[in-house]
């Protein structure tokens, strides 16, 4: 060593024997929160997992970590109301993500390229378990069960599978080839079919209790509400569930000039739009609540889907918003008008919101139809006892559980309080998670809903703006029966929707902390680190200065107090 | 689900970290210290093969407490005055060895605008190979937060204290860069700490130049800025946002880029998070005179260096920090 006469000199990193980490008072940690997008998914899909697989690994990947929740994205992409969208933090930035989108260009892919699912076992010893019901509840639970290894055996009274998706969704939203290869796959996942089965005539509830330890009924709601104006109905009535599975079936819709459907949900859209595509003049819808759009009130808008609402007023379907019928115009017993008038939800002074016509708005509307839309509830015929006298839906807890029967289960719209595919899609998956525990003799307990991570958590000095993907679709004077509105879009903006996502709550390995830490006291790890990392907070030396906190894009890092 | 990892071998992890580690984990640096994140990221871009020397300041003091050293490349300190002198001294020596070793001297904003200034100059003015690095505080921050000729008008410091005689600092924050740039030198940059990105590649710029480079660091101290030491990126970005601190690149003494300002920030939006400021939002009609100055200010640099934006630009304000998955940004 040579001798230094003057001045000092120090090895180089001795600073490493003084552990600066005694100064902290917090400390970062990385700390996981769910994506506003999965807290929102009613079928409990993790977008923001499954746009992370396809930036990260591609789109068999990105598919994969979708149907481990959701066994039909070809389905689900086309006709979701797609409440992860309006969630989605990225909305308030500039657009969402258009999670639909991405969603169906996965199942499309699967499609095409004949992906079979992954995780379920050859080997399924656990109990059996019946379902009654082949549309999208009744699927999800059948799915879910095999994966947990159960053998799982399907009952439907239609020679396919499918249930409303089959029988209720127009072509044009939903194509058959589409629906029959998704269908295809998920009865080959390895479940038993067994088609032409009506529930109470060609086996019973008792013989399929007596077989299987456990059942899962997803009958649907098949039948439509009924309906009256003060106890009068037209002769010729029939209700829109009907007339629209019967267009569905056979392409035969109710000849008419000009006609009056009523109600505000999905069932009244879809009819509207098929009077329209059977050449009626004049469609008219009537509801009690308000079109969808910014600053109106979940509670005061129409049930269907925006979407659709604004597609059928491109098509020329007149809605009528705040209306109700108060009055059938008759000559002898065929219907030659309504009578309208305006009508709002107002509370009440005991705090109940009551519908109130306003005297005085009357109007007289010429039509030589009506369809009632007004609901559909459970068909009764075989269900015994299990459907109470009175009430129109099963009756059942958080996990499917039918009240009173503690060995049944049940989901989807028999339900009553659901209504959509997704939602349908989410009940046969927790039911399906609590039969297993049911099973296994576990006491199932109900998902926790966690609080979704805010965008006052992320860092959006880190994100650049760019626009959601414009989606190609049919122009109005285009549009028949089958051909499919709504085009999709393409791998290249699929992928580009992957970058776009902010990655709320999860780490997505941009280097920030990495590169911004004053102290060197964040390491880079080329494995994955236990937490699903690749950094690691080297606490000997961290300050807990928080710069990473405050700079982390995702909000995954939290400053915690010390000890 | 706040445990971080546990089976990884952190000492040895440190070793290898996939960059060049030219100071370490140990300084005595304030929380959030900026110039040892800009000392951090400037050593990351020079690479092994440098020499350094550093004037008297913050960076000397807390990374050299003898007998450690936070240093992995050759690093000397000599005086308040001279680092540009001894850099000066040790690059004429490695031409004489027929050495290719660049010569980096560091300075605070105290040493480069005013006691080693005339050290500064005269190395620029002689040719030199190397860089100068100057980390701009704005303050004499290791000696108590004096004001400096840096120091920005209307702050307060220990020594321009804001009271009834005074709004802070009376005078302008000198225009340094203007002042390299009469000396003609090949090239001259200025930078912030809230663009690593941009930090780097200005360093390997000026480490490729044959001759006299300079570069000028924005860093903020959130002791002597007064602010909370997470925010230091944050104030950082808001001084380029606002047009106060101008990013700019200056060839042969004549402007050559400048990154553009995409939406253009209040100038309160920078000065209401530091304490050196408070005093401008009293209710005081010499504040909101000072205010409008530092608006003003603002507004003049603008128009000098043509900072607003026109749209977006893949290298202004927003988008130069904008990250990626895998960190494919970070150059």
């Amino acid at each position: 060593m040579t001798t230094l006469t003057r001045g000092a000199y120090a090895h180089p990193e001795t600073s490493l024997d003084f552990k600066t980490g005694t100064w902290r008072v917090e400390r970062p940690v990385h700390h996981h929160r769910n994506a506003p997008c999965h807290v929102a998914c009613p079928a409990g899909e993790d977008a923001q997992a499954y746009l992370a697989s396809l930036e990260e690994s591609g789109p068999r990947a990105a598919w994969e970590t979708l149907v481990a929740a959701n066994p039909l994205p070809a389905v689900t992409g086309r006709v979701c109301h797609h409440p992860c969208e309006t969630a989605c933090n990225r909305g308030a930035y500039d657009e969402s993500i258009s999670i639909h989108n991405v969603e169906r260009f996965l199942g499309d892919e699967a499609l095409r390229h004949g992906w079979d699912y992954p995780g379920i076992p050859a080997r399924r010893d656990g109990d059996a378990v019946a379902v009654v019901g082949a549309g999208p509840a009744g699927l999800a639970a059948a799915y879910h069960l095999l994966r947990l290894g159960h053998p799982v055996t399907v009952f439907d009274k239609l020679p396919v599978a499918g249930g409303t998706l089959r029988t209720a969704i127009p072509q044009y939203r939903l194509p058959r080839d589409i629906l029959d290869r998704e269908m295809e796959r998920i009865l080959a996942a390895g479940m038993e079919f067994r088609a032409h089965h009506i529930l109470g005539r060609d086996v019973s509830l008792a013989e399929l209790q007596a077989e299987y330890p456990r059942v899962f009924l997803g009958p649907g709601c098949q039948v439509g509400r009924a309906w009256s104006v003060d106890g009068v109905t037209p002769s010729d009535l029939h209700p829109g569930i009907s007339q629209l599975q019967e267009w569905i079936a056979v392409g035969a819709a109710p000849e008419a000039r000009s006609v009056a459907i009523l109600g505000g949900g999905n069932t009244a859209m879809d009819m509207a739009r098929v009077m329209r595509r059977a050449g009626t003049k004049e469609v008219h819808v009537i509801t009690h609540k308000a079109i969808p759009g910014p600053g109106v009130p979940a509670a005061d808008t129409m049930p269907a889907i925006e979407r659709e609402v604004r597609q059928a007023i491109e098509e020329g379907v007149v809605v009528h918003e705040h209306r109700g019928v108060h009055r059938l115009i008759l000559r002898g017993e065929k219907v030659i008008g309504v009578e309208i008038v305006h009508m709002k939800k107002m509370v009440q002074e005991n705090g109940r919101l009551k519908r109130i016509a306003f005297e005085g708005t009357e109007t007289v509307l010429h039509v030589d139809q009506v369809i009632p839309a007004v609901g559909q509830v459970v068909e009764r015929h075989g269900l015994g006892t299990i459907l109470a006298k009175g009430r129109d839906y099963l009756q059942a807890d958080e996990l499917g559980r039918v009240f009173q029967h503690p060995k049944l289960y049940t989901g989807g719209d028999a339900r009553g309080d659901r209504g959509t595919v997704a939602e349908a899609v989410g009940d046969g998956r927790r039911a399906a998670a609590a039969m297993h525990a049911d099973l296994i003799g576990v006491e199932p307990v109900p998902e926790v809903k966690s609080q979704p991570i805010g965008i006052e958590r992320l860092n959006l000095n880190y994100f650049e703006h760019a626009p959601a993907p414009e989606e190609k679709v049919l122009p109005v004077e285009d549009r028949g029966e089958t051909e499919e509105i709504e085009g999709g879009i393409t791998a290249r903006q699929a992928a580009a929707e992957a970058v776009r996502c902010f990655s709320c709550g999860n780490c997505f390995a941009c280097d920030n902390c990495w590169t911004l830490c004053p102290d060197n006291s964040v390491l880079k790890t080329r494995d994955v680190a236990t937490d699903g990392t690749h950094y690691v907070f080297d606490y000997d030396y961290c300050k807990g200065c928080g710069m990473c906190a405050n700079e982390c894009p995702c909000g995954f890092i939290e400053m915690e107090p010390e000890g | 689900m706040s445990e971080t990892t546990v089976d990884i071998d952190i000492a040895a992890l440190r070793r290898k970290q996939p960059r060049f580690r030219g100071i370490e984990a140990g300084h005595r640096a304030c929380l959030g210290c900026g110039q040892a994140l800009a000392a951090r990221l400037m050593t990351e871009a020079a690479g092994p093969d440098v020499t350094l020397t550093n004037a008297t300041g913050c960076l000397e003091v807390f990374t050299t407490p003898w007998p450690e050293s936070a240093w992995r490349v050759p690093w000397m300190h000599s005086l308040f005055e001279n680092s540009a002198a001894i850099a000066a001294g040790v690059e004429a020596a490695y031409k004489m060895q027929g050495r290719k070793t660049k010569v980096i001297a560091m300075g605070g904003d105290g040493s480069t605008f005013d006691i080693g200034f005339q050290a500064l100059s005269g190395a620029l003015e002689r040719g030199h190979n190397m860089l100068y690095i100057c980390y701009d505080n704005e303050a004499y921050m290791n000696t108590g937060i004096q004001r400096s000729s840096s120091t920005p008008h209307a702050a307060t410091t220990t020594t321009s204290p804001a009271g009834k005689a005074r709004m802070g600092k009376r005078h302008l924050k000198k225009d340094i860069i203007t002042i390299i740039a009469a000396h003609h030198i090949p090239y001259a940059a200025t930078t912030s700490v809230a663009y690593p990105s941009d930090v780097r590649k200005k360093v390997r710029r000026a480490m490729a130049i044959e001759g006299p480079t300079f570069l000028l660091i924005h860093a903020p101290c959130p002791l002597g800025w007064g602010h909370e030491g997470n925010l230091t990126i944050e104030v950082a970005r808001l001084a380029v946002q606002t047009g106060l601190f101008p990013i700019i690149e200056l060839e042969r003494g004549q402007l050559a880029n400048a990154m553009p300002i995409r939406d253009p920030r209040p100038v309160t939006d920078y000065l209401k998070v530091q304490n050196r400021f408070r005093h401008l939002f009293a209710d005081d009609l010499r504040a909101k005179e000072e205010l409008e100055h530092l608006q003003a200010l603002a507004d003049y640099n603008m128009e000098t260096y043509d900072l607003r934006g026109e749209g977006p630009d893949a290298m202004d304000t927003e988008a130069a920090d904008t990250v990626k998955r895998r960190g494919t940004r970070w150059a």
